[in-house]
């Protein structure tokens, strides 16, 4: 166990300082930088210049890179390059609204597809195939859109039509009420891709354990169907359903942007849109290496939950 | 149907049970008419080969089958109540309380992420109505009486921390723990070790007297029948062909496929041991369009017109004696037995390779493998198996060598470092010419996409010898060779039955002329009936090519008779070494005894007066062996010497080689 989380620190370690690197670089070639994009068509020439020079642009790439190290390294983020705000403070506010739409997400997900797709297992293994069949293709239909078109889609239709949920306002976790109704939205139209691929995997898996011997021989023991679909088939289906929900969260970062750009919710994927059309350096490395970071430490506690659920992996 | 009259004592009624499976491509009629009854204490076997319908037939009795098999029709009486009739809900109150069930392989049979106790207690409490505690000693309780060491503790381990051995017993202890009335087997020593195998029948039988229970024991093992059951019913395409006392059916069979099915098995104790096995021809029918009358016609060497149009319904040939066929005495009926006639040689293609010197094809020198495991942390000792330890052998030219030994002996990792997939730790392997394998399983060692003539041409194009036309006329020689038509070869594997696909396996392993073929378990996922077929072909392949074998085997009684030299293993070491034929008849080390008394022979009387000495527990561990003799901890000579000193291979005898301090 020892051993086994120093190896993954290090590992961890080791990924988050090549994704440092990695983005700090590939933002510096990039045409345009954060002094043009600040200064906009009103400075030109030398002016511009010394803007460079007063935000440290011209200094050598390694030198700015090795004070970012510095930086990081005592937890300092800076100030935004653009707007003089402090990254720290702005992602404090953004974060709780991310969190709450992503976690919702796979909350209702998991809620939603896990019994479905275990139903559809359960019909095809005994060979109705009618509602798997309905089950599966629907599934795989929703699949295939993708995630901006859902959300434009419902969009147009829960909001303008039917204008059960507003399409902007304020967004304030103080107040409870419409902060929910605010990201209700958001998060059903996160929900549908995930819910849909889970679906299938959890189908596949527990079809899949169905077939197995200690099945039978649950069965031999008198346990009704439902205890045996439960506690024996989802129980061994759960170990690649938990991969595969830990891998998912990788997409589901990516839609928050998608979704909270079309719902105009201010979250941190609103901040890194808007970090990305303003060059600002300073705020979308940041944001980078934050996306990194929590990509990495799921991967982690996936590692641990799936460690849990199955006695055979050894640390 | 003659029905026997349900007596008081009958605990289970089965009447005219018919199961068919509704797939796809057609219905299969799996089991067509079965009846039988069981009395208390009694032990039954069913035997059969695949897809007689035994395991169908079982299955049925507590519809415990899969989709799309389905009960179709029959009555199962247990203690007065019909089960055929219950709904899925009163079957979950007889299922696992009144009728326990116990599966062919434990590494699969339990969750592997639930804990012993986690399976076995919860259905304890539900059936007997206990509490938890109860429950859970009463498990406990049984757990110890099925011979787990330190049950109180090992209950809440994770099957994945017991050997085959032990799951068996665990599964043996949850279907027996609520009191059964019946218990059901379905084949539950197959997957298990000669020597476990015998200690858990030896269990079963124990238990199974103790308490009253009636058994339903389904095998394809008929050594294990006469050992275990007192009653057989053979089954052959959905059909009960034969029913009686083991003893009657052993000694006097009436049904033809009965009397084929135990002249196909190599006796262990006969001398004449060089006589071609007789082989069944031809093909179990296909259940999807059973044929009309009686469904061994085509393989039976006495039948006649009338079995053609009516199929032949079970008459009395003796006390509880039942067979169906019209001949009274079976192929005792029939003038000249013609069954023989198929067993008869193909004619040889052979070689002159008498004319060549007798000298050793094959030379192993004090060969070792040993298996370092990984460590995270550098300064921890990696883990090391050590798998094969020093073991030198050797093999003459036209001359089997078997292999024996418990599974965990190092036996099929001798065979990888012969044909160089493994390489050897230490010491050296010398081959006079090439080396070829037959693998264990036929089905998963062919690519599918390929046709037979590719797979047998497969080493020939590898090794780019001759063009394609002397290629394409060595393939055509070569499945000839091994008994099979040339129209085989534009097949499919999966258009060819397993003795075919092993067939064609042995003729891959020849193409390329090699002077050694190592053959690990070629026969155990075979039919007895199949097995007989492959087993005369090696044989001919030896006399007429002077291929030389290593044939790596846990069934004694084939080693027995293929083998010319036999070497026993255990834990990666030679015990015993010696020609096949006097290390059966009067074995020096005590393992080999040990062994030997583990296979059960076919006569039920002999067995009944045998005095079995199981061997007990369980191969050590490889990977920390003791300092003295290996076979310390399971052996019944064992002196404070063998736990001190390790017995080196000593010759005794001529010939004979033996690792002990004990022997001779």
């Amino acid at each position: 166990m020892l051993a086994y989380s120093l190896k993954k620190l290090v590992q961890l370690f080791i990924t988050t300082l090549g994704v440092v690197t990695l983005v700090f670089f590939t933002l510096r070639l990039i045409p345009g930088d954060a002094a043009s994009a600040m200064a906009g068509d009103s400075l030109s020439g030398e002016a511009l210049e010394r803007l460079r020079e007063q935000m440290g642009l011209t200094k050598p790439y390694l030198v700015q890179y090795l004070t970012y190290l510095k930086g990081l390294a005592s937890l300092d983020f800076g100030e935004t390059i653009t707007t003089g705000l402090s990254v720290f403070g702005l992602m404090k506010s953004a974060l709780p609204i991310t969190l709450i739409i992503a976690i919702s997400t796979i909350v209702f997900t998991v809620l939603v597809s896990i019994p479905l797709g275990t139903l559809a297992a359960f019909m095809a293994h005994k060979g109705h195939k009618g509602l798997d069949n309905a089950i599966t293709g629907t599934a795989m239909v929703l699949d295939l859109m993708p995630g901006f078109w859902t959300g434009l889609v419902f969009l147009l239709f829960f909001s303008l039509k039917l204008r059960w949920f507003p399409a902007s306002g304020d967004v304030n976790i103080a107040d409870p009420a419409s902060f929910l109704q605010r990201i209700a939205l958001p998060v059903l139209v996160l929900s549908v891709t995930q819910i849909a691929t889970m679906a299938r995997i959890t189908r596949t898996a527990v079809l899949e354990v169905l077939g197995e011997d200690y099945i039978r021989t649950a069965r031999s023991l008198g346990w009704s169907e439902l205890r045996v679909l439960f506690r024996h088939a989802l129980k061994n289906a759960a170990l690649p359903i938990v991969t595969v929900v830990g891998l998912s969260f990788g997409s589901l970062l990516n839609g928050t942007v998608i979704v909270e750009f079309i719902f105009n919710i201010p979250g941190i994927g609103s901040l890194l849109v808007n970090g990305i059309n303003s060059r600002d350096y300073q705020m979308v490395q940041n944001l980078i290496i934050f996306y990194a970071l929590i990509f990495v430490s799921i991967n982690f506690i996936t590692d641990l939950v799936y460690r849990k659920l199955d006695p055979r992996v050894k640390f | 149907m003659t029905y026997a009259k349900p007596i008081a004592d009958t605990v289970l009624d089965v009447r005219d049970l018919h199961t068919q499976f509704f797939t796809e491509t057609g219905v299969v009629k799996a089991v067509n008419g079965v009846s039988f009854t069981l009395g208390r204490g009694e032990r039954m076997a069913i035997v059969g080969e695949s897809g007689s319908g035994k395991s169908a037939m079982a299955m049925s009795l507590i519809s415990l089958l899969a989709h799309p098999g389905k009960l179709v029709s029959g009555e199962v009486w247990l203690d007065g109540q019909d089960l055929a009739a219950m709904s899925e809900k009163e079957l979950n109150g007889i299922r696992g309380s009144r009728v326990g069930t116990i599966f062919q392989d434990p590494m699969s049979s339990l969750d592997p992420v639930m804990k012993v106790s986690d399976q076995m207690v919860p259905p304890i409490e539900r059936h007997l109505k206990l509490g938890a505690k109860a429950a859970r000693d009463l498990a406990i309780g049984w757990l110890d009486k099925v011979g787990i060491p330190d049950a109180a503790r090992r209950i809440d381990a994770y099957p994945f921390e017991m050997s085959g051995g032990m799951r068996q017993r665990v599964m043996i202890a949850m279907a027996l723990s609520c009191n059964p009335r019946l218990v059901i087997a379905d084949e539950p020593t197959t997957a298990l070790d000669v020597t476990i195998q015998a200690q858990i029948v030896e269990l079963l039988r124990r238990l199974t007297a103790e308490t009253g229970t009636a058994m339903l024991f389904i095998t394809h093992d008929l050594g294990l029948v006469s050992r275990f059951a007192q009653k057989v019913a053979v089954m052959y395409a959905g059909r009960i062909v034969e029913i009686g006392p083991t003893a009657t059916v052993f000694r006097r069979p009436k049904h033809p496929y009965t009397q084929s099915l135990l002249r196909t098995i190599p006796r262990a104790g006969e001398t004449e041991k060089r006589e071609r096995l007789l082989q069944i021809p031809g093909f179990p029918p296909d259940m999807k369009v059973p044929p009309q009358g009686c469904a061994f016609r085509e393989r039976c060497p006495g039948a006649h017109d009338l079995c053609a149009v009516e199929t032949p319904q079970q008459t009395v040939r003796g006390p509880d004696h039942n067979a169906a066929c019209f001949l009274p005495n079976g192929l005792d009926d029939v003038a000249e037995p013609a069954a023989e006639a198929p067993a008869e040689r193909p004619v040889p293609v052979t070689t002159d390779w008498r004319a060549l010197p007798r000298q050793d094809v094959l030379e192993i020198n004090n060969l070792s493998k040993h298996f370092v495991g990984e460590t995270l942390l550098p300064w921890v000792k990696p883990p090391t198996v050590r798998a094969v330890n020093g073991v030198s052998l050797r093999v003459r030219r036209g001359e089997t060598l078997g292999i024996v030994g418990e599974s965990g002996c190092g036996k099929s990792t001798i065979a990888r470092m012969l044909l160089g997939l493994d390489e050897p730790t230490g010491g050296e392997i010398f081959i006079q010419g090439t080396g070829q394998m037959v693998f264990q399983d036929p089905y998963s060692s062919f690519n599918p996409k390929m046709k037979v003539f590719d797979i047998i041409a497969e080493p020939l194009v590898v090794q780019r010898v001759g063009t394609k036309d002397e290629r394409a006329r060595r393939v055509r020689a070569l499945i000839e060779q091994v008994g099979l038509e040339q129209s085989y070869l534009d097949r499919f594997p999966n258009q060819l039955s397993g003795g075919q696909r092993q067939r064609v396996a042995v003729a891959r392993a020849l193409a390329l002329n090699p002077s050694v073929v190592v053959a690990d378990e070629p026969t155990s996922a075979l039919d007895v009936s199949v097995r007989a077929q492959i087993i005369n072909l090696l044989c001919d392949l030896k006399a007429d090519l002077g291929v030389s074998f290593v044939f790596i085997s846990h069934d004694l009684s084939t080693v027995r008779y293929v083998s010319d030299w036999i070497a026993v293993m255990y834990l990666g070491e030679v015990v015993e070494y010696g020609p096949a034929e006097e290390v059966f008849a009067d074995p020096a080390h005590p393992y080999t005894r040990a062994l030997l008394d583990a296979v059960p022979v076919l006569d039920p009387e002999a067995e009944a007066e045998r005095e079995i000495r199981v061997i007990s527990g369980e191969l050590p561990s490889p990977l920390n062996l003791p300092k003295g003799c290996a076979f310390a901890s399971r052996c019944p000579k064992v002196t404070d010497l063998c736990r001190q000193e390790k017995p080196v291979l000593v010759q005794r005898r001529e010939r004979r080689t033996e690792a002990c301090h004990h022997a001779g």
